[in-house]
């Protein structure tokens, strides 16, 4: 199975607008301009309001048993999916099968108050898997893939790498605008395909 | 000694000026030139006319360095020259100390006023000094110690000129004005003449 | 302390694997040429350098501090007193190579001083003999600006300036560093 396939990336501006759209391979439908705007802007509220209704869980709550503790660790800290959090009884699949959303909640012990509720971490179907990553900055990196790719956190830094390299670092590119760097696109593309 | 040092510019243009006496077998580092009353502007002269054996001895070898290579024998002078791979020119006059015989140190008190302050030292100073060094190594301008010597000051002051010229209000052309860079120099002077 | 040299361990790090490296002299006199061009352009009026040496740090920094994070891979501060840590030992560190000190913290901890023992953007220099430059003009002011920019970007509104400055005869070279507030995720109102 091809499993390290990356269809597209999106990167949202902290204020939630579109500021980079992509398509790496195909295999999604491709939605009109004004579209993946509207997925932006929506992505960036429902991203803030499942970090909003975080609850705020006394510390102890991480050190219970195992099968609690793993699942209420990830319905506060790592907000797998709005149906995890709006239905916290029903463990989802996503919930169980993957290990690397859950490694954070083991680092920290939520509710640090210092770290702040980090949102919507990821949002996953029968054919692709959304991972979002926000940067401490406020931008987000939307990433669709296969739902079986393994390593999306490695990717993702990579494209934060790049991101910072070509496109901040462009001294051209005017800060929170929309991402028209050609060697940004260059890079990125080539990266990618030389993982596949 | 007696040592008169200037740095011009490739276009010879004087960018930096210093008169210094010997430091070495007792010397106080104050210069004492045998005219005291013409130094200043004789020691100019004579370092600017030795500029044209300066242009020819820059191409016989690849050297910086380019040793002793010029004397005016009336006023006892030698010249050493060093040239930056840009073009400007170090060169360093110097000049034995007086002979007891030919002191004229005598009649020189009233015209001090001329002249800069190390140059009324010289006058008061006089021959007794200028004795004590005269029988050290560096006494020999064209000694091969003297030449190591100068050889070391002026790859020093190169250092430290081109960390003077490095500095980014420093306008290439114009005089160095820096203070530091006359300490450097100063010091240089202090620790090889 | 430990978390100190830990911190250090990190900047080291990153210094030694992910950092491109470049000549210090073409930083130093890039910078210098820059600072005397200003000095220049704005016929000496010295106060307007070092608005402008800060406008050009803050631009620089709001954009350098995602190159931080990427590369730097490091979380949140807790507190002030760690931000200050990581600004010294891995920001410091990862673009100029060198480690300020961190010091005379007030009792609120939300100021400090920085203390820079090496400041390359300095080497070299000797400040006009104007009679006014030593006075007026902060010749590394970019750092403040920078730092002001990079730490806005992550939710800290601050002020940074110089203190003292060895090119102007000080025996030191300080910046301090005040936290204003943290600035709010702010949530666009009609969101909600």
């Amino acid at each position: 199975m091809y499993v390290s396939t990356v269809y597209s990336l999106i990167i949202i501006n902290k204020a939630g607008g579109l500021v980079y759209q992509r398509e790496f391979h195909s295999g999604l439908h491709k939605l009109s301009t004004n579209d993946y705007l509207v997925l932006a802007g929506t992505f960036h509220g429902v991203h803030a309001i499942t970090r909003s209704i975080t609850p705020r869980l006394p510390l102890a709550s991480t050190a219970t048993n195992p099968t609690t503790a793993s699942h209420s660790a990830t319905a506060s800290l790592s907000v797998t999916s709005p149906s995890s959090t709006t239905t916290p009884t029903t463990p989802t699949p996503t919930a169980s099968n993957n290990p690397t959303a859950n490694t954070p909640s083991s680092t920290y012990s939520f509710p640090n108050p210092s770290v702040p509720a980090s949102g919507l971490e990821f949002l996953e179907t029968d054919k692709f898997r959304l991972t979002c990553f926000q940067t401490q900055t406020g931008t987000k990196f939307l990433l669709f893939t296969d739902p079986f790719m393994a390593n999306i956190d490695v990717v993702m830094k990579k494209i934060y790498e790049l991101y910072a390299d070509f496109v901040m670092k462009n001294p051209f590119y005017q800060l929170e605008m929309p991402v028209r760097c050609e060697s940004f696109d260059r890079h990125l593309g080539s990266w990618l395909r030389g993982r596949i | 000694m007696s040592y008169y040092f200037t740095i011009l510019s490739p276009t010879d243009a004087p960018l930096f000026n210093i008169a210094f006496g010997t430091s070495k077998s007792g010397g106080d580092g104050i210069a004492r030139f045998r005219f005291p009353d013409t130094a200043q502007y004789m020691n100019q002269f004579i370092i600017h006319s030795s500029l044209d054996i300066v242009e020819e001895a820059q191409w016989m070898n690849g050297n910086l360095y380019l040793k002793h290579i010029d004397t005016y024998p009336p006023a006892q002078a030698y010249i050493s020259a060093f040239l930056t791979p840009s073009g400007a020119r170090f060169l360093l006059l110097h000049q034995p100390p007086q002979l007891p015989s030919t002191s004229s140190s005598g009649g020189n008190t009233g015209s001090s006023s001329l002249l800069g302050s190390s140059f009324s030292a010289s006058a008061l100073g006089g021959g007794s000094s200028g004795r004590a060094s005269s029988s050290s190594i560096a006494a020999n301008p064209t000694a091969p110690q003297t030449e190591e010597a100068v050889r070391q000051f002026m790859n020093e002051v190169y250092e430290n000129y081109v960390k003077t010229v490095m500095s980014p209000f420093y306008r290439v052309g114009l005089e160095i004005k820096s203070p530091v860079f006359r300490a450097r120099v100063t010091a240089a002077g202090k620790k090889w003449l | 302390m430990s978390s100190t040299t830990k911190t250090a361990r990190i900047g080291e790090e990153l210094w030694k694997t992910r950092v491109d490296k470049v000549n210090a002299e073409l930083v130093t006199l890039t910078y210098g040429t820059i600072v005397a061009q200003l000095c220049q352009d704005y016929d000496g009026d010295y106060t307007e350098v070092n608005k402008q040496l800060d406008k050009m740090g803050y631009n620089i920094g709001l954009r350098l501090i995602e190159d931080f994070l990427a590369r730097s891979n490091v979380g949140r501060c807790a507190n002030f007193r760690e931000t200050a840590d990581m600004v010294a030992k891995v920001g410091f560190k990862m673009f100029l190579n060198i480690s300020p000190t961190v010091t005379n913290w007030t009792s609120d901890n939300n100021q400090f001083s920085l203390i820079f023992e090496e400041n390359p953007l300095a080497d070299f220099v000797e400040l006009p003999d104007d009679g006014r430059s030593q006075d007026e003009l902060w010749f590394s002011n970019i750092l403040c600006g920078v730092l002001r920019g990079a730490l806005e970007m992550v939710q800290m509104q601050i002020d940074a300036h110089f203190v003292s400055d060895i090119l102007r005869g000080d025996d030191t070279t300080e910046m301090r560093v005040s936290l204003v507030r943290y600035i709010e995720d702010e949530m666009p109102p009609d969101e909600e």
